[in-house]
């Protein structure tokens, strides 16, 4: 009886790439780690500067906490701040009622008509933020003659309503889409009014989508430099206003660090808050 | 639940109308003309405005911002892929919180971080000052501030995490059965991620290359501070002519990365019909 040799499954063509896989999802996660690192550096060049006790940002001198007590000594800076938390949140807040509204209404809309309506909602997201700070501005100079003080808080509202609702109303609709129409359909059964069906019924609804959007809204609109700077009238600075006319003239105090690492912390703190919200929401649906 | 709140949209339609089309007209007829500003007195038409293209600087910038943002959005879409596939792949239980430490970076000031990068780029800096006490030598850092290559470097850390968001999104809407499939149909792990997983993940890729590619395009904050002045983008040379009252010009460049941005959109609404895809 003569020996042939045992197949094996290389010779059927089968090759064994387990090594080789392993070394790339090895390879992979290394240079995920190297990635989140280098997207952290700057934030943390942040927050060592803020503890840093030389006010020279290329020497390093002790430990200290002052900035973060004295962060509203400058008082240009202190008005900065103010000027942006108020003007955010005024006009995240008048975003997300706006939004929800024109939400459902675009949701209403036949078809093809909210897909053009999509494409107009699309503008301000992907315009390029010079061209829509200069187009606002070129409005609201158009608005001189009639209102000579327009230029200020009024226009920057309005110019960060103009860049925020688009988010918001793009948030919301997929939770529009996956709503029950019968929850609606049973509320106007039972004789509500169509508009007071749309507070205790669509908005209860949709309200993780409007929470979700709302938080986007409040990032994009505390955050945002370019079009404010083009729509904000003299003596009227936001934060990233004040910080470029610092960098500008190389006199940007490190209580401005302090202050973005703080803010830093409470977004978080908010971020947190909202996982929170998600879990609550997805144990209160029927599965 | 159609019919009663179709008028609601109205307003946001006028509103999107009057701030987003009137100002294209506006700018349209400014970069026709000759004016002062923004007033008509000694107004007159300017049939040479083409020259605006074949003067060096502008023409230099505008192919930096595309050689620039194209730069970036290669770099960002291979990284962005890299990562938003692994943490796909990953066996976190809550991905949202993985994805939200790629996020997070975003919510601190662009201008500060951007600064603060830029510092690190100097041969003297903080880093180099405490290394330098601890170790007792001089350490410092080679000079990258002011080059081309700092400019890619902000402007990739700053678009990379709008890069993984939607390629992610795409990722997990694949079905897993499919994937089955094609391994059950004897393709290779490699073979099955180029046949199955990459072509239909394209849309994310898609939307990611989009949101990178035209600010990075139009910003002038990160070259200004990173290029320390070096390198022009189009968008420094706008907010230059804004700056110093030659409105015609600006509204002139504008209405060139307008075109662009229109292309951009086209784009998005070839690729997704509903108009949704955006987040």
């Amino acid at each position: 009886m003569t020996h042939y040799p045992k197949a094996t499954l290389e010779s059927y063509g089968y090759k064994d790439y387990k090594k080789t896989k392993k070394f790339f999802t090895v390879l992979r996660k290394v240079f995920v780690v190297v990635i989140v690192v280098s997207l952290y550096i700057p934030i943390l060049m942040l927050l060592l500067q803020s503890v840093n006790s030389s006010p020279n940002i290329n020497e390093f001198g002790h430990f200290t906490l002052d900035w973060y007590t004295n962060m509203f000594d400058v008082r240009s800076l202190k008005n900065a701040i103010i000027n942006t938390l108020l003007t955010s949140v005024i006009s995240t807040l008048l975003a997300t009622v706006i939004a929800t509204f024109m939400a459902v209404g675009i949701y209403a809309l036949p078809k093809q008509i909210r897909q053009r309506v999509m494409l107009l909602n699309n503008i301000p997201i992907l315009n390029a933020d010079i061209v829509t700070g200069i187009s606002l501005m070129l409005i609201f100079s158009l608005l001189l003659p009639l209102f000579p003080y327009i230029f200020g808080p009024v226009t920057l509202i309005m110019a960060h309503l103009f860049f925020t609702i688009p988010y918001v109303v793009l948030s919301i609709l997929p939770k529009l889409k996956e709503m029950d129409t019968n929850l609606m359909d049973a509320a106007l059964d039972l004789g509500i009014k169509p508009y007071k069906a749309l507070i205790k019924v669509i908005v209860p609804a949709i309200s993780a989508g409007i929470f979700s959007g709302m938080l986007l809204a409040l990032t994009m609109s505390i955050d945002d430099f370019v079009i404010s700077y083009y729509t904000t009238g003299n003596g009227f600075d936001n934060l990233s206003i004040w910080i470029y006319g610092s960098i500008g003239r190389k006199s940007l105090t490190p209580s401005v660090y302090a202050f973005s690492t703080l803010l830093t912390l409470m977004t978080l703190l908010s971020l947190t808050l909202y996982q929170v919200f998600i879990k609550k929401d997805k144990k209160g649906k029927i599965k | 639940m159609k019919k009663p709140f179709s008028r609601l949209s109205t307003p946001y339609i006028v509103w999107l109308f009057i701030l987003a089309l009137i100002p294209i007209v506006v700018m349209l007829f400014l970069s026709v003309t000759t004016t002062q500003g923004l007033s008509l007195d000694g107004l007159t038409f300017n049939s040479s405005f083409y020259q605006a293209f074949f003067e060096r600087s502008i023409t230099t910038a505008f192919f930096n911002s595309i050689y620039y943002a194209i730069l970036t959005t290669v770099i960002s879409l291979l990284l962005g892929y890299l990562v938003a596939y692994t943490v796909f792949r990953s066996k976190f239980k809550n991905k949202f919180l993985v994805l939200a430490i790629f996020i997070l970076p975003m919510w601190s000031n662009l201008l500060l971080r951007t600064e603060s990068l830029g510092n690190l780029m100097n041969e003297n800096n903080l880093i180099t000052d405490i290394l330098s006490k601890l170790l007792n030598t001089n350490v410092s850092f080679p000079v990258i501030k002011g080059s081309g290559l700092a400019v890619v470097i902000g402007l990739v850390l700053t678009y990379l995490p709008f890069m993984i968001l939607p390629i992610y999104t795409a990722l997990e809407k694949i079905d897993y059965s499919l994937e089955e499939a094609a391994l059950d149909l004897g393709l290779t792990d490699l073979q099955k991620f180029m046949k199955v997983v990459l072509p239909l993940s394209l849309k994310g890729v898609a939307t990611g290359s989009i949101l990178v590619f035209l600010p990075a395009m139009s910003g002038f904050a990160i070259p200004e501070i990173l290029g320390s002045g070096n390198i022009l983008l189009i968008g420094n040379i706008i907010e230059q002519s804004f700056r110093y009252m030659d409105y015609n010009l600006g509204s002139l460049l504008s209405i060139m990365v307008l075109l662009i941005i229109f292309l951009g959109i086209f784009v998005v609404a070839k690729v997704d019909k509903e108009g949704e895809m955006l987040l």
